[in-house]
């Protein structure tokens, strides 16, 4: 496939930064193994900039590479974000993981990526029934913050509201505690403990998680019903106001566990409760960091 | 001590364990901060109020320091209620433990209904240290609605 505009924008923009020294490693897309995949790429030399792209298929987050001790040691980094990846980054430097004088955002203009059961099916039609459920609530297809921008020549997402993005949730809520215990039992009976979703998040970067900590043993470590459903619990948990529905520890689920119905419940939730949406302001505090005297107490006797 | 007293003693001990197994004696397990609720609860045991012996007090230094995992450590070591009760707001001893606790536990509360644990089950209030009765009141009322619970009532920590 030929570049697109937005291939040779992306390149040009990173031969530039690493031709100036601006930044010494580059994180971007490029073509896969077939022309529905695409596949992180980092690069070190301005010469190799045209193996840059970006298309509908670019599905990963690469600001989980931020987190990265091998990418850390780079010192100055540009990374190419999707509108809910830069959100990612955001969240990042508001956590103090990354500093925003070592990161040079170039974010592209995306209108949705294609879920990748799909893609793999040969789809390449970008529409409400083949994007993900976090592109039909996307409020960022341009990145909050970008140093640079590369514009997309895709037709923007059409909504026709007939596809509602996380109905489950909805289901969920009106079910009763022991329906939603059997349902969530039925899902956490599949996990395999692989940790694949902690290893996908961006914001899943305590080099010493919760789980590896035995001295006491929070966490069963084995794959069986109870450790199951309190690692995704806790995991959900914290992650709550922090999440910024990127949707990757869903898409790495080997299982299939819907953890996107816990993950944006809980974001809809702390908007709820505290009006707070992760990943949109770099100078704001995280929400579990301060707290408000006049905080919901209804449940407190 | 001699033999036969120990032999008692184990005797008494084993027993206890039986009746810890009983169905009709719901475990309820109280997270409470050391300067306000712990103290409340001492100023109901010497003025000799009674209330219900399904309690057991765990005292924590603070309820910020009472994480999320203690409640799902209690319901999968078998208990039926757990109950987390700290400092007015306002009055916590380090200032802003208790504001920092009531986020995280309105977070919290609303993520384990969502995943199936029976609110009912979970309770949290503010007890000060002059305020013996209403510790009474909340654990005499706690134990009757965690009594009134269904028998089966499980949660995804228990094994099935």
């Amino acid at each position: 496939m030929a570049n697109t505009k937005t291939d040779e924008k992306l390149q040009k923009i990173a031969k530039d930064l690493l031709e100036s020294g601006e930044v010494s490693l580059i994180i971007g897309y490029t073509k896969g193994s077939n022309p529905y995949r695409m596949r992180p790429l980092f690069i070190t030399k301005a010469e190799e900039a045209g193996k840059l792209s970006f298309s509908s298929h670019a599905v990963q987050d690469l600001a989980v590479f931020l987190k990265k001790p091998e990418v850390k040691k780079f010192g100055k980094i540009g990374i190419i974000v999707k509108g809910c990846d830069e959100k990612a980054v955001n969240a990042l430097i508001q956590e103090y993981q990354v500093s925003r004088d070592n990161i040079k955002i170039i974010g592209v203009e995306c209108n949705g990526v294609i879920k990748q059961n799909l893609a793999d099916k040969c789809e390449t039609n970008v529409s409400e029934s083949t994007v993900y459920d976090k592109c039909l609530i996307c409020e960022e297809h341009i990145p909050v913050i970008y140093d640079f921008l590369a514009e997309s020549e895709e037709p923007k997402l059409v909504l026709s509201g007939n596809v509602k993005p996380y109905s489950g949730i909805e289901k969920l809520e009106s079910m009763s505690a022991e329906e939603k215990n059997a349902f969530w039992a039925q899902e956490f009976d599949k996990c395999i403990k692989c940790y694949a979703c902690r290893q996908a998040c961006p914001l899943c970067y305590c080099s010493r998680c919760i789980v590896e900590k035995n001295m006491p043993q929070w966490i069963d470590t084995n794959s069986e019903e109870t450790g199951n459903a309190q690692w995704n619990l806790i995991r959900a948990y914290h992650l709550s106001g922090r999440c910024i529905g990127c949707g990757e520890c869903e898409r790495a689920c080997p299982v299939n566990i819907p953890l996107m119905l816990i993950n944006e419940k809980m974001a809809k939730d702390v908007y709820n409760m505290f009006g707070y949406k992760s990943g949109l302001d770099i100078n704001a505090k995280p929400v579990f960091g301060v707290f408000s005297e006049s905080d919901f107490n209804d449940f407190i006797k | 001590m001699e033999d036969k007293d120990v032999k008692k003693e184990s005797q008494n001990h084993t027993d206890v364990k039986i009746e810890r197994g009983n169905p009709g004696d719901p475990r309820i397990i109280a997270f409470v901060c050391n300067w306000c609720t712990y103290s409340g609860a001492d100023l109901a045991g010497t003025s000799r109020m009674k209330y219900s012996d399904n309690v057991r007090v765990i005292k924590l230094p603070c309820t910020g320091r009472i994480d999320p995992l203690f409640i799902v450590e209690a319901f999968k070591k078998g208990a039926k209620g757990v109950l987390v009760s700290g400092c007015h707001p306002g009055d916590c001893h380090y200032t802003s433990g208790n504001y920092h606790s009531r986020r995280k536990y309105a977070t919290f509360r609303d993520l384990l209904g969502y995943l199936g644990v029976d609110l009912d089950r979970v309770e949290f209030s503010w007890v000060s240290a002059s305020e013996g009765n209403k510790w009474v009141s909340i654990i005499n009322e706690f134990t009757d609605k965690i009594k009134s619970l269904p028998g089966k009532s499980t949660d995804i920590f228990t094994k099935k």
